[in-house]
C-alpha cells in the first residue's frame, strides 16, 4: 500500500508537468487561504471561476498540442474573437438558429487554424512570426464582419452556461472535461505518438514514414476545434460581441504552457497546459482577494486595478523563474527547441556548422 | 560559382541575389513600394511627406539598432516596445515642458533602459529562460508599471527646445528633419560597435557558434548580457526621440515597435539563429516598414483592410526571407 503510494509519487515527480503541478497547488492553497476556504470551495465561487476562465484553459490546451507537435500559434487569442463575431453576427443578420451559428463559429476557428497551418507547415515559416502576422489578418477580418461591439446571445443559452449540473458541477467544467477526454483519446491513437515524433525531430519522423506536414495539419485541426469551443465559452460568458477582445490570450497561453513545464517540440503533456493555465487563473484571483483583504484590514487604503495587474504580472514572472529552477534538466531540451523554431536557410554554412549551434552550453 | 550561375533560372538567380545582399534588396523593395505609392496618389511626392518618412525611418532604425545586436548574438528582445514607451513617459514627466533638463533625462532614460536590458540578459543567460518568453514577461511587468506610476494618464510634455531639436527642418528644407543629427551620432556608433570593436566581433562569433566562442576564450555570458543592455539603451534613446516627435506620451504608446523592429531587422537579412546580419540591412528594413505603411495609407484603405494587407505582406516577406529547410532533401 505504502509502496504503491511511493511509486506513484515518484512517477508524479518525474513527470513533465511536476513543476506546473507544484505551482498550481501553491496557487490553489494561496487562493483558498486568502478568500477563506468556505467561500472558495462554495459551488458559486467554483462556478464563477470556471465560467470566467474556461476559454483561457481551453486555449492553453490547444496551444499545448501545437507545442508538442513542434509549432505554435500566437493568433489563438484573436481567433476567439473571430468565433465570437461569427457566432453573433450569423445569428443576428441571417436569423439562423443559435446552435447553427455556434457550429459556424467553430468552423471559422478551424478555417483560421488551417490558414496558420499553411503558413507554418506548408510554407515552413517561423511559427512565431507567421502566426503573429496572421493576428493582423484575423483582426482585420473580425472588424470587417463586425465593426463595433454589438449583439446579444439568447437568454436561455447564457443562463444555461452559467448554471450547474445537479446543482453542483458547472456546465463550463464539462467543456474543459470534454476537450480533455478528446485529447486523452487522441493520445491513444497513432496520431498521439506521431505528434511527439514530429515535434521531437521532423527529419527522423519523415525517415520513419510519418509525414510531418500531415501530422501538424491534424494538430492544427484539433486545435481549431478546441479554440472554437473556447470561443463559444467566451461568447456565452460575456453574452455579447466584440471584434477586438482576448488578443493577449495567445501569448498568455504560450507562457502558461511553458510555466506548466512544456518544451518546444516532442515533449511534455496536455496536463502541463491545464496546470499552467490553472496557475495563471488562480494567481489573478488571489491577487484580487489579497487587495480586497488589504482594503478591509487597513482603513483608508484604496488601490487601483493597475496595482492588481502589476502584482499578478510580477508573480507570473516569478513563477516563470521558479519553473526553470525546479526543472533544470529540461532547459537543454527547451533551448534546442527554441533554436530549431528559428532556423533559417543558410547556404553559406555547411550543415555541420549549423548543427554545432544547437548544442549551446551555458554554465 | 560563376560558371554555374549562367545555368540558373531567373527565380534562382533572384533568390541568390536576395540572399547575397538583403540590404540592397530591401532598399529596392522600398523603392518599388514608394513608386507604387506615388503612382496611386501623386500628391504624396512632396518634400514634407519625404521628411516624415525620413523621420519615422530613423526612429525605427534607432529602435532596431539594439534588436540587431541582440539577434546577431543569438537572442531576441521583445522588450524594445515597452522600454520605448517607458522612456517616452519618462521624457514628458521629467521635462514637463521646461528646457534645460535634457542631461538628467538622458541619464535617467539610459539607466532605465540598461537596467531592463540587464534583467533581460541575466534571466536569459544565467537562469536559462528562453529569450522570447522572458523578454515578453519582463516587458509585461514594465508596461504594468507604467500604469501604476502614472495612474494610466502620463502628465507633461517634452521641452520645446528638445522638440525643436528633433522636428525642425535643417536649412529650411522640408525633407531634412533635424532628427538626422541624432542619427548621425547613433548610426556610426552602431557601425563602430558591430564592425570595428572587439565587442562586435565577439557578438558575431557568439551568434555563429557559442561553443567555439567559449573555447576561444570569449566570456559568452557577459557578451550576451551586454547585447541586451545595449538593446535596452538604444530603445530608451529611441523612446526619448519618439516622445519629442509625438510631443506628449501615453502608456504603451510605442509598444508596436517591439514587433516592427523585429520585422525590420529580419527584412534586413539578420538571421534568427544568430551570427549573420548587418545594421545597414536593419536601416533598409525600417525604410521598407515605413514606406509600406505609407503605401497602405495612400491607398485610402480602411483600418480593417489595412490590417489584412499588413499581415499578408508580412507573410509574403517571411516567405522570401525566412523559410526553413525542407524535411525531404
Amino acid at each position: 500500500m505504502i509502496d504503491t503510494l511511493k511509486n506513484s509519487f515518484t512517477r508524479l515527480r518525474r513527470s513533465s508537468f511536476f513543476a506546473g503541478f507544484v505551482l498550481f497547488i501553491i496557487a490553489l492553497v494561496l487562493n483558498a487561504a486568502l478568500q477563506g476556504p468556505a467561500s472558495f470551495f462554495s459551488v458559486k465561487s467554483i462556478n464563477t471561476l470556471f465560467a470566467k476562465n474556461a476559454a483561457f484553459i481551453l486555449v492553453a490546451i490547444g496551444q499545448s498540442l501545437l507545442l508538442i507537435a513542434g509549432t505554435m500559434d500566437v493568433s489563438c487569442g484573436i481567433q476567439l474573437a473571430l468565433v465570437n463575431v461569427v457566432t453573433i453576427m450569423t445569428h443576428q443578420v441571417w436569423g439562423i438558429p443559435f446552435a447553427l451559428s455556434c457550429l459556424l463559429g467553430i468552423g471559422a476557428a478551424v478555417l483560421a487554424s488551417i490558414a496558420v497551418w499553411v503558413c507554418c507547415s506548408v510554407f515552413r515559416l517561423p511559427a512565431l512570426l507567421a502566426s503573429y502576422a496572421m493576428t493582423y489578418v484575423i483582426r482585420g477580418v473580425n472588424v470587417m464582419i463586425m465593426s463595433v461591439p454589438q449583439g446579444k446571445v439568447p437568454k436561455e443559452w447564457y443562463m444555461a452556461y452559467d448554471s450547474q449540473l445537479f446543482g453542483l458541477i458547472p456546465v463550463s467544467f464539462f467543456a474543459v472535461l470534454g476537450v480533455l477526454l478528446i485529447c486523452r483519446f487522441a493520445r491513444k491513437t497513432p496520431f498521439g505518438s506521431h505528434i511527439y515524433a514530429v515535434g521531437g525531430n521532423p527529419r527522423n519522423a519523415f525517415a520513419a514514414g510519418i509525414s510531418p506536414v500531415k501530422v501538424q495539419l491534424k494538430a492544427f485541426l484539433l486545435k481549431g476545434v478546441i479554440v472554437g469551443i473556447a470561443g463559444l465559452c467566451l461568447t456565452l460568458m460575456i453574452a455579447a460581441g466584440n471584434p477586438l477582445q482576448a488578443e493577449d490570450y495567445g501569448i498568455r497561453s504560450l507562457s502558461a504552457c511553458i510555466l506548466g513545464g512544456l518544451g518546444f517540440g516532442g515533449w511534455g503533456s496536455v496536463a502541463s497546459a491545464v496546470f499552467g493555465s490553472g496557475f495563471f487563473v488562480l494567481i489573478q484571483n488571489s491577487v484580487y482577494y489579497f487587495f480586497s483583504l488589504l482594503v478591509r484590514l487597513i482603513p483608508g487604503f484604496s488601490v487601483s486595478s493597475y496595482w492588481q495587474n502589476f502584482v499578478s504580472d510580477v508573480i507570473i514572472f516569478l513563477g516563470l523563474l521558479m519553473t526553470i529552477v525546479t526543472a533544470k534538466g529540461r532547459q537543454e531540451v527547451l533551448r534546442e527547441g527554441i533554436v530549431r523554431q528559428f532556423k533559417r536557410i543558410d547556404y553559406r554554412k555547411s550543415p555541420k556548422e549549423s548543427e554545432g549551434k544547437e548544442v549551446t552550453t551555458h554554465e | 560559382m560563376s560558371s554555374t550561375k549562367s545555368t540558373l533560372t531567373l527565380g534562382q538567380r533572384s533568390k541568390l541575389f536576395m540572399q547575397k545582399s538583403p540590404a540592397r534588396m530591401a532598399f529596392l523593395i522600398a523603392l518599388v513600394l514608394y513608386a507604387i505609392t506615388v503612382m496611386i496618389s501623386p500628391g504624396s511626392l512632396n518634400a514634407s511627406a519625404i521628411g516624415s518618412i525620413v523621420m519615422l525611418t530613423l526612429l525605427l532604425s534607432i529602435a532596431s539598432a539594439g534588436q540587431t545586436i541582440v539577434l546577431i548574438g543569438g537572442g531576441m528582445d521583445f522588450g524594445v516596445g515597452a522600454v520605448m514607451s517607458s522612456a517616452a513617459i519618462l521624457t514628458t514627466t521629467i521635462m514637463n515642458s521646461q528646457d534645460g533638463r535634457f542631461f538628467p533625462l538622458l541619464f535617467a532614460a539610459l539607466a532605465m533602459g540598461a537596467t531592463v536590458g540587464l534583467l533581460n540578459g541575466i534571466c536569459t543567460v544565467k537562469i536559462g529562460l528562453p529569450p522570447l518568453i522572458v523578454t515578453m514577461a519582463i516587458s509585461n511587468v514594465i508596461t504594468r508599471m507604467q500604469y501604476v506610476l502614472t495612474q494610466g494618464s502620463p502628465m507633461g510634455y517634452a521641452s520645446p527646445s528638445f522638440i525643436k531639436s528633433v522636428t525642425s527642418k535643417l536649412f529650411g528644407l522640408q525633407f531634412l528633419p533635424s532628427i538626422i543629427l541624432y542619427g548621425l551620432i547613433i548610426i556610426p556608433l552602431v557601425f563602430y560597435l558591430l564592425n570595428h570593436s572587439r565587442f562586435g566581433k565577439q557578438v558575431y562569433l557568439l551568434g555563429n557558434n557559442p561553443v567555439a566562442a567559449r573555447l576561444n576564450g570569449v566570456n559568452i555570458n557577459r557578451i550576451q548580457i551586454l547585447t541586451y543592455v545595449f538593446s535596452g539603451m538604444f530603445a530608451a534613446f529611441a523612446g526619448m526621440l519618439g516622445a519629442a516627435y509625438m510631443n506628449a506620451a501615453r502608456c504603451q504608446i510605442f509598444d508596436e515597435y517591439a514587433y516592427n523592429s523585429l520585422i525590420a531587422v529580419i527584412i534586413g537579412g539578420t538571421s534568427f539563429s544568430g551570427g549573420v546580419g548587418t545594421y545597414t540591412g536593419s536601416i533598409a528594413g525600417s525604410l521598407v516598414m515605413v514606406v509600406l505603411s505609407n503605401l497602405l495609407t495612400a491607398m485610402g484603405l480602411a483600418q480593417p483592410t489595412r490590417n489584412v494587407f499588413m499581415g499578408l505582406i508580412m507573410i509574403v516577406l517571411l516567405i522570401f526571407y525566412n523559410r526553413e529547410k525542407k524535411v525531404r532533401q
